[in-house]
């Protein structure tokens, strides 16, 4: 299990916990990415958001607070 | 429930085609202003249909309804007061997983509503087939498949809020609940929260907003609650722990067996385009999207040219009737404020929403079609250190050009506190007017250093912004209301020409007369100020110039510089022109502000003989930092809707100016 922001680019999994306040919980979930769902790293460049595609959308994400996703990948990417 | 017209809420995520359906409802009956006593922008507009007048409320776009934000608490307030007879909820059928989440936060809400599916074609194209009927069977409510683009197929959309408002149909919820009464103590902390207790919404949508943490909610119904109940309502609500997440999971499995067997599922792949390549590139995304708005900015003069130089007619206009007014023996006080300030200002302002008019329209589609949510994320972690979202950058670059194009291209930003800080430091950024005189003063006065005091003026403003980042910073955009960028990247649709072009003319029309209200009484009041009747010295600005020169000498400005400068609020283009009235005694302050005093021979010459270079010095960085003009200062008023806070801006920038011109002069001093 990892952190999403260590996720390399096309690297993809499945949320496994999201940590944070009530408020990023709120934020994170209507978006859509809750525990359960596939997301994939499209982009995960140094002084930029990132970028992962889930539930058919592709968002843009602080890259410090995507430290609270952690993501269960499938071959240890 | 206005004068017995039924009011309709849009409710929305953003990119969910809300604004879309807003435009293609209502038209050019629309009024944008702000929320009572909320610094929320609030869209309303009207149409008949059938003989029956509606009003639409256009919500804030947010992606849930918890209060996260004053946007969120504002769209949740307005459908609990009652004022909204229905709500019509709309999602993107394109991402209908996703985008049904605010249906699901709604759920539980008693106020009638109906539910769109909008962007039907983009789904169409993706392959997907979606069964309204089948979904609007499990959710009691009337749901359309459509295209808000479509402006002339809104047929079922009206049967659909038709039905919804005379059936009052509302939401069922049951398999929803059976989800939330699963989770361990729900119902017993539901038990607690009588029906009601927030007007419009069930126990049990108030027992998730309590789950969810959602303090507001929490504290309306503490408020409420008295003795036993309240402390077994609070003992409740502590039992969970991180309850947006199994709230949200219970939202997200009901909204997939709602579509389970009404969507074909077609598993879509991301396909990053070429375009999305480019911008996205760790190298060159940046200058990609400077090159995409220089680009924008070249764009929108094609739609403004012709309104610009239908201002013109007024200026050659007031030849004429100048003529004809002196013939006719009029005061020459009726012959200036009709020919100087009306016709002129007339002039301007009609240039000035030719130019609005073309940004609006270019970077309206630039919103449309997608490319701005780009844009946010490529300047994303830049903006984000003044508190701004990446799409600030557009009313930076755009106020190189022009700080009327800037404020205009603002409209954009959908927060209305990082709106107002993204105009006061766009102002900071010197125009093309500064552009046009200052190489040219520098030139004239310090020859090839004249490079040095371009690049001193660039430095300059950049110090500007950081510290009116930080000044107006502080108060606009707290630092609990910022937080990381989770923003979504839609995907390009084409943009509808004619849906977005009645949608500025609108939006300009409104325009003309707000702008009208600030220009006029400035023009006339700086025009009273500087009448003399004859020469110079009998204006009250002389006056008032003579017996404060021993101040303004401080800061670096003789009676002639100060009121150079005063003039250069009205219009920097004027600004040297005044100066050249006032040392050759010929022509008028108004007239040279408006450039419409004759030439004078030596111009320059009479400038060198007369100004020292440490005050020219100051003057340019006094002009160059001082208000834009009187047309930016109008357009900022109509994007802000705030005579306060653009009062604010404009002292500020005075003041500003100022204490450069001070700090300018005396280094300025020291050095020469």
């Amino acid at each position: 299990m990892k952190s999403l922001n260590e996720l390399k680019q096309n690297s993809e999994g499945i949320v496994a916990s999201i940590d944070g306040d009530a408020r990023y919980l709120s934020r994170i979930t209507s978006i859509g990415i809750t525990p359960g769902c596939h997301i994939k790293v499209l982009k995960n460049d140094k002084n930029r958001p990132m970028l992962v595609f889930m539930r058919d959308t592709m968002v843009a994400l602080n890259t410090e607070e995507s430290r609270n996703i952690k993501v269960e990948t499938r071959d240890n990417q | 429930m206005t004068d017995g017209k039924k009011t309709i809420a849009l409710l929305g995520q953003p990119n969910s085609g809300k604004s879309t359906l807003f435009n293609g409802l209502t038209g050019m009956k629309q009024h944008v202003g702000n929320w009572p006593g909320k610094t929320v922008e609030q869209k309303q507009g009207g149409f008949t249909h059938n003989g029956e007048e509606y009003v639409v409320m256009d919500l804030p776009g947010t992606y849930s309804l918890s209060a996260n934000s004053d946007e969120e608490i504002v769209t949740r307030d307005f459908i609990s007061s009652g004022k909204a007879d229905v709500v019509c909820i709309l999602a993107d059928s394109s991402q209908l997983e996703r985008s049904l989440f605010m249906l699901s936060d709604y759920a539980g809400i008693n106020v009638p509503c109906f539910l769109i599916l909008n962007l039907a074609d983009v789904a169409a194209d993706q392959g997907k087939t979606i069964n309204a009927d089948k979904i609007r069977s499990k959710l009691g409510i009337p749901v359309v498949l459509m295209s808000a683009t479509d402006v002339k197929k809104y047929d079922n959309f009206f049967a659909a809020l038709n039905e919804a408002l005379s059936k009052k149909t509302t939401l069922d919820i049951s398999s929803l609940e059976a989800k939330y009464s699963k989770l361990d103590g729900f119902e017993e902390l539901k038990a607690e929260i009588p029906e009601n207790l927030i007007p419009g919404c069930s126990s049990t949508w108030m027992a998730v907003k309590t789950i969810e943490g959602d303090k507001v909610v929490r504290a309306k119904i503490e408020n409420k609650l008295t003795g036993d109940s309240l402390v077994r309502y609070n003992s409740h609500a502590a039992r969970f722990d991180k309850g947006a997440l199994l709230t949200g999971e219970c939202k997200f499995s009901w909204i997939d067996e709602l579509l389970s067997d009404s969507v074909n599922k077609v598993t879509q792949t991301v396909k990053t385009s070429k375009l999305d390549k480019a911008l996205t590139n760790k190298t060159w995304g940046k200058t990609v999207v400077v090159l995409i708005v220089i680009g924008g900015l070249l764009l929108s003069f094609i739609p403004a040219i012709p309104i610009m130089l239908l201002g013109g007619i007024f200026t050659a206009l007031a030849v004429p009737v100048r003529e004809a007014l002196t013939a006719a023996n009029a005061s020459p006080i009726v012959t200036g404020i009709i020919c100087d300030v009306i016709l002129q200002s007339l002039a301007n302002i009609v240039k000035m929403l030719g130019f609005a008019f073309g940004i609006n329209l270019v970077f309206g589609m630039f919103e449309e079609s997608g490319l701005m949510a780009r844009i946010s994320y490529v300047f994303d972690n830049t903006m984000s250190k003044m508190g701004l979202q990446g799409k600030s950058i557009m009313p930076f670059l755009v106020s190189f050009g022009c700080t009327i194009g800037g404020a205009s291209s603002s409209r954009v930003i959908d927060n209305w506190n990082q709106k107002v800080l993204t105009i006061a430091l766009a102002w900071a950024v010197p125009c093309g007017a500064a552009w046009a005189i200052i190489p040219m003063l520098a030139a004239n006065f310090f020859g090839g250093y004249a490079v040095l005091v371009i690049i001193a003026i660039l430095l300059v403003m950049l110090l500007h912004i950081w510290i009116t980042a930080k000044i107006f910073g502080r108060k606009l955009v707290k630092k609990e209301d910022r937080y990381g960028i989770i923003m979504e990247l839609p995907p390009y649709h084409k943009p509808k020409w004619g849906a977005m072009l009645r949608f500025v003319l609108g939006r300009t029309k409104d325009m003309f007369f707000r702008v009208v209200k600030v220009i006029i009484p400035v023009c006339l009041l700086f025009w009273i100020l500087s009448y003399s009747g004859g020469n110079i010295e009998g204006s009250l600005l002389y006056k008032i110039g003579k017996t404060i020169e021993p101040v303004t000498k401080v800061f670096g400005m003789n009676w002639q510089l100060f009121m150079a400068f005063l003039a250069s609020s009205i219009g920097k283009e004027g600004a040297v022109g005044v100066l050249t009235a006032l040392y050759s005694q010929s022509g008028t302050i108004y007239g040279a502000v408006n450039g419409t005093n004759a030439a004078v021979a030596n111009s320059t010459q009479l400038l060198l003989s007369n100004i020292s270079g440490p005050q020219a010095l100051a003057f340019m960085f006094a002009i160059t930092f001082n208000v834009p003009c009187v047309v930016a200062l109008a357009a900022t008023y109509q994007e802000t809707h705030s005579a306060k806070w653009t009062a604010i801006i404009t002292g500020y920038y005075t003041l500003g100016a100022l204490i450069i011109s001070f700090i300018v002069y005396h280094i300025g001093l020291l050095i020469m």
